[in-house]
């Protein structure tokens, strides 16, 4: 019990990753497949930044009222989440353009008909 | 047959997860309550937040993270936006020439009015978010999505203007060489990779932190060009 | 004042201004890619007899280890930014020929960074950094497979990508949990603080950052997109994803198992996994009919090869992994190099169509029949030399089960010389069949610019077959390197 109480914030950005995975390994939808895509990134970040998290804790940025470093949530996540955050953009964003490309010679976005290369 | 097999798979890496999270404290919550709080330990997140300040001038702890004590990932994280972008271009570059305009409406006069008046204005409080990068929550990258949406909300609402590619191409390179420029300058003079060559300053005024504006100042041009220049060839349309 | 942080930077500044020089001049943009890759081949050079003593180590920012990104410049990690350096200098001379219609700024802009991502690959010493650099190199490299713009490029493209994704989504789990259990991004803090955890807890870490870091070095149940992408990309690209984008991805593995983890127990499954990686490879590029793919495969065979030799752990063993990846990346790179203008000849990447090559393109199909026997692990040729070190490695290990390992691995030997001697027997021993309409008949030989990379890389695999001591004098410090996980945190962090 104890263990769900002091990591139940960590269960909602595994649910995330574990529904992206779950869609990009059983759906054949290549548009669905990239939002699958996109879940998993957004729910790797959410478990980046929760890494961080202070009950009561403020944001790691000092102003001339709250001046306690005590109190402020760990920045380095919050960092690394601004990268991962581009980085995930960057490869959706290509993604959908291969989609589009591939819409195009195909003329549909089934992945199971997309076989032009066999074994 | 396919679901069963991937809700299997799941289910192990769900139990590997629980296991390694249960073992020992873990996140910044765990380190502080728990009984191995150690002193001596390196933790990055107690050391930055104590010693940012004096360190590297800037009031924003995650921004000294993210371009003074890890400046080269942003460096990195820059390129990786400027690969898409160019990746992005290169893909669709083979589509069939010429923008088709396929009988859409245009815009009604509420619309494009409107859309006109409030782009400046995000466009000012874009760059208000990453000229005050050190000293408001913010920065290069926010600012520039920030631009980008103004882009966007042009191509949205007022529908027959288009950007200046070329302009636009020239910017982020621009940008770019300068963010690699400024790195360089402190290899040379001061002996390592983007030091921080320029006067700390006073906590809390605009001209303080050393090179951290600077670097916000390209970051927050490059990405607003790129995510607009990626705007611009998603929304071309060809037939 | 050469410091390895110019190793990246350079090229970087030099790809974001590719498109001012554009302005300047169009046919200028070719030569940069050159221009650059020369530059990191000089300065890597010059950095590596310093290296091979003790490591470099560069802090960027102005604070020292552990706090801010640092670079380990050791003898491995030079020892690979050179060889990213060579082979990337030599594709792109080969490639401002090649390259003609389509994007080709885009291409070159994306050649570059596609090697500036290996490069900081092999050098960096913080965890985070390493996946950044490592989604520098995916990325180009998802863009640049579908550069031909064709059916087949656009879908194995997009296969990759999204088997690349979510390997790049698995790794930052990982490095997640690092985090989160440790405070700290630094590989050599990690590594210091591994020792004092419980193996299990870290199991997971691990499970994920192999996994993930595996899908771009071809390990066996990760590498379904490997065939496709090598295939349909263009031939100076595929040389360049054999060659040196599966070398940054089993760079990156055997640093998390070793350096980070120290992790002996694991290593015989990894020496398993690669052997089946091995037989799977060998048997499928047996009955390829599309030359391409034959090399890709060929590619796979090669890397379970090189994971065997790792997962045996010892000096000898990581040597004889390190002398396969550089004869691998040297005779891949020429083989993908030849072929690719003999295809362009021919118009079809059947090897029907490469019956007679040998008449009709001499120079490239010697070449081609250097880097074929070196695969194969012939005497004078350096694949000889890695192949016998790796024997010697298994021998030593205590224990016959190595050595029966050691068996089952020759026979994948035996199947890679079976294809490639009927490729080479139909190169030259075939008299033409009926040719492609509109092809040229008679000697024409590829271009002035292919032939200098072709040529220059094939004069390496034999000096370097037939000298080999050259080479084992950096290998040997690089193995050191890699296995000795309490000099690399001294060696960083200090005491």
């Amino acid at each position: 019990m104890r263990f769900l109480y002091e990591y139940a914030h960590y269960a909602g950005c595994f649910a995330l990753v574990f529904i992206g995975l779950y869609i990009v390994l059983v759906k054949h939808n290549l548009i669905k497949v990239i939002i699958g895509i996109g879940l998993i990134d957004t729910g790797v970040n959410l478990f980046l930044v929760t890494t961080g998290y202070i009950r009561a804790g403020t944001a790691p940025v000092f102003s001339r009222l709250a001046e306690k470093p005590e109190q402020m949530v760990d920045p380095v996540p919050q960092a690394l989440v601004l990268t991962a955050i581009v980085i995930g953009v960057s490869v959706l964003a290509l993604a959908l353009s291969l989609a589009i490309r591939l819409y195009g010679r195909y003329g549909t976005l089934d992945l199971r008909k997309i076989k032009e290369l066999k074994w | 047959m396919r679901k069963l097999i991937s809700l299997v798979l799941l289910l192990v890496v769900a139990v590997g997860i629980g296991m390694s999270l249960s073992g020992g404290p873990f996140g910044a919550e765990g380190e502080r309550d728990g009984p191995h709080f150690r002193r001596d330990q390196v933790n990055f997140g107690r050391y930055y937040v104590h010693e940012g300040v004096q360190e590297t001038g800037a009031v924003n702890i995650v921004s000294s993270v993210v371009v003074g004590y890890r400046g080269l990932d942003t460096l990195g994280e820059v390129t990786v936006l400027f690969i898409a972008a160019t990746g992005l271009g290169m893909v669709l570059h083979l589509r069939a020439a010429g923008r088709v305009e396929d009988g859409r409406e245009p815009a009604s006069l509420v619309l494009f009015t409107g859309c006109r008046f409030l782009f400046p204005l995000i466009l000012l409080f874009g760059t208000y978010v990453f000229v005050h990068g050190h000293l408001t929550p913010g920065g290069g990258f926010q600012g520039g999505a920030v631009i980008a949406s103004a882009f966007l909300l042009v191509y949205l609402g007022c529908r027959e203007r288009r950007l200046n590619e070329r302009a636009l191409g020239v910017t982020e390179s621009v940008s770019g060489v300068v963010f690699v420029v400024v790195g360089l300058i402190g290899l040379a003079f001061c002996g390592a990779f983007l030091l921080d060559f320029l006067p700390r300053g006073t906590a809390y005024l605009l001209f303080s932190a050393g090179i951290i504006p600077v670097l916000y100042l390209a970051i927050g041009f490059k990405v607003g060009s790129e995510l607009g220049a990626i705007i611009d060839k998603l929304a071309e349309r060809a037939k | 004042m050469v410091s390895p942080i110019l190793l990246i930077a350079v090229p970087l500044g030099l790809a974001f201004a590719v498109l001012l020089v554009g302005f300047i001049s169009r046919k200028l943009v070719k030569y940069v890619p050159v221009l650059a890759m020369a530059f990191n081949l000089v300065v890597s050079l010059l950095l590596l007899p310093r290296a091979l003593t003790e490591p470099i180590i560069v802090r960027t920012g102005s604070w020292g280890p552990p706090f801010s990104i640092h670079l380990v410049a050791g003898p491995l990690g030079l020892l690979l930014a050179s060889l990213v350096a060579l082979i990337g200098l030599m594709v792109a001379v080969y490639g401002t020929d090649y390259i003609r219609e389509g994007a080709t700024r885009m291409y070159h802009v994306l050649y570059i960074l596609l090697l500036t991502g290996a490069t900081g690959i092999v050098l960096t010493g913080d965890i985070f950094n390493l996946f950044v650099f490592f989604e520098i190199l995916c990325i180009s490299s998802y863009a640049l497979v579908a550069y031909r713009g064709d059916k087949a490029g656009i879908e194995s493209a997009a296969k990759y990508l999204i088997q690349g994704a979510i390997g790049s989504s698995l790794a930052l789990i990982g490095i997640g949990l690092l985090y989160g259990m440790f405070g700290t991004l630094s590989m050599a803090d990690i590594a210091r603080n591994i020792s004092s955890v419980s193996p299990l807890t870290v199991f997971a870490s691990m499970a994920f950052l192999v996994t993930g870091f595996g899908v771009e070095a071809a390990i066996f149940p990760l590498n379904a997109w490997l065939p496709d992408a090598h295939s349909s990309a263009p031939s100076s690209i595929s040389a360049i994803l054999s060659g040196i984008a599966i070398k940054a991805g089993i760079y990156t593995v055997a640093r998390v198992l070793f350096t980070l983890y120290g992790a002996e127990s694991v290593l015989l499954f990894v020496a398993i996994l690669g052997l089946v990686t091995l037989l799977i490879g060998e048997m499928s590029a047996f009955s390829q009919n599309n030359i391409k793919r034959l090399l890709a495969y060929s590619s796979i065979g090669q890397v379970g090869l090189i994971v065997f030799a790792l997962g045996m752990a010892s000096v000898t063993g990581v040597t004889g992994a390190l002398f396969l990846i550089v004869s691998h990346c040297l005779a891949k790179s020429v083989l993908f190099l030849s072929a690719g203008y003999m295809i362009h000849r021919t118009g079809s990447m059947e090897i029907s169509s490469l019956d007679g090559m040998g008449q009709r393109m001499p120079l490239s199909s010697l070449c081609f029949t250097v880097g074929a026997f070196s695969l194969i692990g012939l005497p004078p040729f350096i694949g000889f030399a890695g192949k016998f070190t790796v024997i010697q490695a298994a021998v030593e290990q205590a224990g016959s089960f190595f050595t029966v390992l050691m068996a089952i691995a020759l026979v994948g030997t035996v199947i890679e010389g079976a294809y490639f001697f009927r490729i080479v027997q139909r190169l030259y021993f075939k008299p033409q069949s009926q040719g492609s309409p509109g092809e040229t008949k008679g000697r024409q030989e590829a271009p002035v610019s292919a032939l200098i990379p072709i040529v220059v890389l094939a004069v390496m695999i034999v000096a370097t077959g037939v000298y080999p001591k050259l080479l084992s004098m950096v290998l040997k410090p690089a193995a050191t390197d890699l296995l000795n996980k309490a000099d690399y945190i001294r060696h960083v962090l200090g005491g």
